[in-house]
């Protein structure tokens, strides 16, 4: 339980961060500590006991639990220390140390040899859209409702109105539907939809709650409980037609209407943050601007599945500890991969060449048609039938392909239809 | 049974808790009655939170003669109290010759009030403390006696400072009407808990004011319910600028302005729209787009994408445009302190110093003003967590491990600070919120409003599902899982 040698140190045990910790383990990392705020370990996945998890992990269908059980069983026989009802409140940009609070161990400074970023994201709030009208009790982002559901054992509401069509908002129309609350539908102010269009299918569809695209929520009405939202269709400027407005009698409005990378601790290290991911600048070393900082999983970029995450938290653990050990100098950003007109945001920003590597990106719009995922120079090229920005897409990259063009300015990823 | 008091105050805004404190130097039985559930509410809670430096009152008015000295005692009250206030100053901003000229006429009319330091500088000027202003701006006048406070804790700090000097408040306590003595003077009221009778009655109801004025007989003024909207931005944005800048007034208002609150967030508004309705606080499509136009117009890159939360406050305007502070020749014993809007937060102190003088003066008859000698004037805050040194810090874990678990992310709110603040009375979430800030930050409470409502439904000892989001009916949350399924089932079983 010594706090100065500590190799490499781990801020939040959801997917990344357990899974980094096993990857730091295994790369041979002595003391590898992840510290948690919650009382137990497993982030968001503790609130998640729907299936669909870890189908390319483990190719069964766990719950969100089931599927961190598994890694954190892993992490216990790695030898991995975590340290729970941990907060980290402060990480001097300087020196890299870190504050921690704990009840019983109270406010502790820790002196890591290296740190890996793993805090996750956060759900947009109400006040980012700006809705007009009153502010009753009633509102909730959907993952907060899911928490009450799911671990208060507590309803939020009778009938809902979803706003927005981000996973956890389909997610939760199907547990109210299932807790015996009516959902009169689900509100998207895009053409398409903000999640997997498995969610929609098996979330909406086989339970014939009505999904609105390019409709918004204009006015929120009643003054102590939601007594209902108006609704409207917007124009090609994502303006209310104000001809379409209705009421929707409801008590509760859920919103999902997007995530958000939690950064702000890595704002205090001082960490490059990008513009567009909101999230770490990072190297497929998943090394941020910050030499001994390295980060992984939602904390970087939001992604669909946690199998991706996992795979990402156990390269990020194993490379800090690789940073520990003195086998990594420097910040590395040796060749800058840039995005195709059609790719809104991807990850990593830089490719060393040092290994094999995976870059993760979403469509600015959807391409209904078949279409192709590559690289420019032709690393990698893959046929897709369509490409929708609710569904990541891929690019893989070899190191030997890398480190055969020693010229190599840039790496352009991009998806265009054939 | 009528509870007796000597004082009975209508109201526990700025103004109404403000004069309880100062009624409280004296051994003087008061009662505070609030309609809320949670201070403050009304205009004391959505506002622009200025200390005003005392330019913008036409000398003679009941304004002018409140502000500067209003101004005056926020600058010594804040340590007092234990209140951050940040002495910011303010500027005027002016974009034509002709408004520049107003600023020339501002500028003659704070000297006349009395307002120290006012200076007149050039738009190039400004732009170097102020580099966001627009550059459109060729003059400012700089106030630098203004300021922002943070009004939640303002009205806290003179509620509990006249509550350790021996006033009582109530809390969702309706006023319903006026009781008089047999030869007219004031005898009491009715509440929604029964009577509270006092001979010396002050309204301090804010929007209210001019109704229960009605029922006295005062018809004098007209209370016109005013909206003002607002946007609220991430704390991201401290330093964006770091003053109150106002536009050149004109016959509507102050206009829409910009400044950095006193917890470092950005802060846009007010619009100023005449309402029937003294509760209508919802905002509205046009309010935020005049706000935002506005915000634009004095500092074009408002970094409205940061924006965490809008709202909306209503204002007590009168039809006479002036505050409304006297003691009535009939009914004795009732006193107006109605209609305060801006610069009404500015002038509290300096009001309730005011309110004690016009008591004594004439209606010594009616109570005895025998001094208190064990007021204490100094309160302390909740310890802030946030705004603590690393010693503090520990020393504050090491006293209470509660202050080594965090509530709120957004604002490191602290266990210790939401029961300390349930300590001091809050019973809503919005009320831990008010007292702690836990819930004001970026993700405007996703993350700890569970935790708030778990830790209110543990400290008070009542089931979670019966935690309110700020009083009345608005509770968070419906029943258990499982007991709708469970009764739509029976339903179907016996049909």
């Amino acid at each position: 339980m010594l706090n100065n040698n500590i190799d490499v140190l781990i801020i939040g045990a959801g997917p990344a961060g357990v899974a980094a910790g096993i990857g730091a383990r295994k790369q041979g990392a002595e003391h590898v500590v992840v510290l948690e705020r919650d009382w137990d370990l497993g982030g968001i996945l503790q609130q998640c006991i729907h299936p669909g998890f870890g189908l390319r992990t483990f190719r069964e269908e766990l719950t969100g639990p089931e599927y961190m059980h598994r890694f954190i069983q892993q992490a216990h026989e790695a030898g991995v220390e975590f340290r729970t009802n941990t907060m980290v409140f402060q990480i001097d940009r300087n020196s890299n140390q870190v504050w921690t609070m704990n009840r019983e161990r109270g406010i502790e400074c820790l002196n890591p040899k290296a740190i890996v970023l793993t805090m996750g994201c956060r759900e947009r709030p109400l006040g980012a859209i700006r809705i007009p009208g009153t502010r009753p009790a009633g509102i909730y982002t959907a993952g907060t409702a899911q928490r009450f559901v799911n671990m208060e054992g507590y309803m939020p509401g009778k009938r809902a109105v979803i706003l927005g069509s981000g996973d956890i908002g389909l997610i939760m129309a199907r547990r109210m539907i299932w807790e015996g609350a009516e959902v009169e539908g689900v509100y998207e102010v895009m053409s398409w939809p903000g999640g997997l269009r498995r969610n929609i299918a098996q979330c909406l569809d086989d339970y014939g709650i009505p999904f609105h695209l390019e409709t918004t929520v204009t006015k929120i009405h009643g003054k102590d409980r939601l007594e209902g939202v108006t609704v409207a269709k917007v124009d090609a400027n994502k303006a209310p037609i104000k001809s379409t407005e209705r009421f929707v009698a409801c008590d509760t409005l859920l919103l999902a209407i997007g995530l958000i990378p939690e950064n702000e601790l890595s704002r205090m290290a001082g960490v490059e943050i990008h513009q567009v991911t909101g999230g770490p600048v990072v190297n497929d070393l998943l090394q941020t601007s910050n030499p001994a900082i390295f980060a992984a999983g939602n904390v970087v970029i939001v992604y669909d599945l946690v199998d991706n995450v996992s795979d990402e938290g156990l390269i990020a653990g194993a490379n800090a500890a690789r940073y520990a050990a003195g086998e990594i100098s420097g910040s590395i950003r040796r060749i800058p991969v840039k995005g195709g007109e059609n790719v809104r945001l991807f990850s990593p920003q830089f490719v060393t060449g040092e290994s094999d590597t995976t870059i993760f990106m979403r469509v600015t719009r959807p391409i209904e048609q078949a279409c192709r995922v590559f690289t420019t120079p032709e690393f990698y090229t893959q046929r897709l039938r369509y490409a929708r920005p609710g569904e990541m897409n891929e690019v893989k990259i070899k190191a030997a392909q890398v480190k055969a063009m020693p010229d190599l300015q840039e790496i352009i990823v991009d998806i265009q239809p054939v | 049974m009528a509870k007796k008091y000597d004082v009975i105050i209508i109201g526990a805004g700025i103004i109404g808790s403000g004069i309880a404190r100062e009624l409280s130097r004296y051994k003087l039985k008061i009662a505070v009655l609030d309609k809320a559930s949670e201070l403050p509410s009304g205009a004391s809670r959505a506002n622009s939170s200025m200390i005003h430096g005392g330019f913008d009152d036409k000398p003679g008015t009941v304004k002018a003669k409140f502000c500067v000295p209003g101004n005056k005692l926020w600058h010594k009250l804040k340590d007092e109290l234990d209140i951050h206030l940040d002495e910011c100053g303010s500027y005027v901003c002016a974009f034509t010759d002709e408004e520049k000229l107003h600023l020339e006429k501002l500028l003659a009319q704070g000297n006349a009030n009395g307002a120290p330091g006012l200076e007149i500088i050039s738009g190039d000027k400004l732009r170097e403390r102020e580099p966001n202003a627009s550059k459109e701006i060729i003059a400012a006048l700089w106030s630098p006696e203004a300021g922002i406070i943070n009004n939640f804790e303002a009205v806290a700090a003179f509620i509990e400072n006249a509550q350790t000097n021996g006033a009582e408040l109530f809390l969702e306590t309706l006023v319903t009407g006026l009781i008089f003595e047999t030869n007219g003077d004031v005898k009491g009221v009715n509440t929604n808990r029964g009577i509270f009778e006092a001979p010396v009655l002050i309204n301090a109801a804010g929007v209210h004011s001019g109704e229960i004025s009605q029922w006295a007989g005062d018809t004098s003024f007209k209370i016109i319910p005013t909206k003002g909207e607002y946007f609220l931005l991430d704390r991201t944005t401290q330093g964006f600028i770091h003053s109150f800048m106002f536009s050149c007034p004109s016959k509507a208002g102050k206009g829409i302005t910009v400044a950095q609150t006193a917890e470092g967030n950005l802060l846009s508004g007010p619009t100023a729209t005449e309402q029937d309705d003294p509760e209508d606080n919802s905002t509205t499509p046009e309010g935020l787009a005049e706000v935002l136009k506005g915000a634009r117009r004095l500092v074009p890159n408002f970094p409205v994408n940061l924006n965490i939360t809008t709202f909306a406050g209503v204002r007590a305007n009168t039809d006479t445009g002036d505050f409304v502070i006297k003691a009535l020749e009939n009914p004795r014993g009732f006193v107006n302190v109605a209609g305060i809007k801006s610069p009404g937060f500015t002038s509290a102190p300096a009001i309730a110093i005011y309110v004690a003088d016009l008591l004594r003066e004439n209606l010594a008859d009616k109570i005895k003003f025998i001094p208190n000698e064990k007021f204490v004037p100094e309160r302390r805050n909740i310890p802030r967590f946030l705004y603590s040194s690393m010693d503090e810090r520990k020393e504050l874990a090491k006293s209470d491990p509660a202050y080594a678990q965090i509530v709120c992310r957004c604002e490191t709110v602290t266990e210790g600070q939401v029961i300390e603040a349930i300590r001091r009375g809050a019973r809503t979430v919005t009320a831990v919120k008010m007292l702690t800030r836990a819930g004001t930050g970026r993700c405007q409470g996703g993350f700890c409003c569970p935790r708030v409502a778990e830790i209110l439904s543990r400290e008070l000892g009542v089931p979670l599902d019966a935690i309110t989001r700020h009083g009345g009916d608005s509770k968070l949350l419906v029943g258990r899982t499982k007991e709708f399924l469970l009764n739509k089932q029976e339903a179907r079983l016996n049909a």
